[in-house]
């Protein structure tokens, strides 16, 4: 087993990413948004291509656009009584997980 | 003119016609894209104002969704300086081409 030349390193560059944690950072998991997303789909749809206009698709959605929609429903600085209900338990990680989730589902496109 | 319009806005109050139901165009955003295609149109363009993140993908969206959106920009319910200032301008019709345009599928 080959290993890394520099743990202590890698170990320091690690603790430095976590405290410094760049929050506008998503890079979430999209299989851990997957097993997160179940609530979502009621209204969003499975893989975020929502069947009813009442709410919008986020499938292939930019991923950075979602998790800042999130932040900005958390934070207040966008207002939905649905969504606001629905943030107030999600942490950073879960919502990076649910925008790489979403983002990676075919669904809109950059119409010109 | 105007009493046409009166009789009209009576006629589709009395039919139990919502107001903003306007019927999109999308021939007709075409005429009125100019102030979309700059941030909207263009892969991966990121706003650097108020925060940097990419501008949402517009394509494929429900159109309903789209005018939502567009109405809550103007009333200003929904924040984002750049969109209030351009929905600010946008009338019901405007807003339901436009929606029409980016609505279609791909």
């Amino acid at each position: 087993m080959k290993m890394p030349p520099r743990p202590a390193l890698g170990a320091v560059a690690i603790l430095l990413a976590a405290v410094l944690g760049a929050p506008a950072q998503a890079g979430g998991d999209p299989q851990r948004g997957k097993e997160k997303a179940a609530v979502c789909a009621a209204c969003h749809g499975e893989d975020g291509n929502s069947p009813t206009p009442e709410f919008p698709r986020i499938g292939g959605q930019h991923e950075d656009y979602l998790f800042q929609a999130l932040q900005d429903y958390k934070q207040g600085r966008r207002k939905d009584p649905i969504m606001a209900a629905q943030v107030e338990a999600l942490s950073n990680e879960d919502m990076a997980d649910l925008a790489a989730w979403y983002a990676r589902q075919k669904g809109l496109y950059v119409k010109r | 003119m105007q009493a046409r319009h009166l009789l009209l806005g009576a006629a589709m109050l009395a039919a139990g016609v919502p107001a903003l139901a306007v019927e999109g165009d999308a021939a007709a955003a075409k005429a009125k894209l100019s102030m979309c295609i700059g941030c909207h149109g263009i892969e991966g363009y990121r706003t650097s104002y108020p925060a940097v993140y990419p501008v949402p993908k517009l394509g494929g969206q429900h159109p309903q969704y789209i005018v939502r959106a567009l109405e809550a920009y103007k009333a200003g319910e929904r924040s984002h300086p750049t969109m209030q200032g351009i929905a600010a301008g946008l009338s019901a019709q405007d807003m339901a081409d436009l929606a029409a345009y980016y609505g279609a599928a791909q």
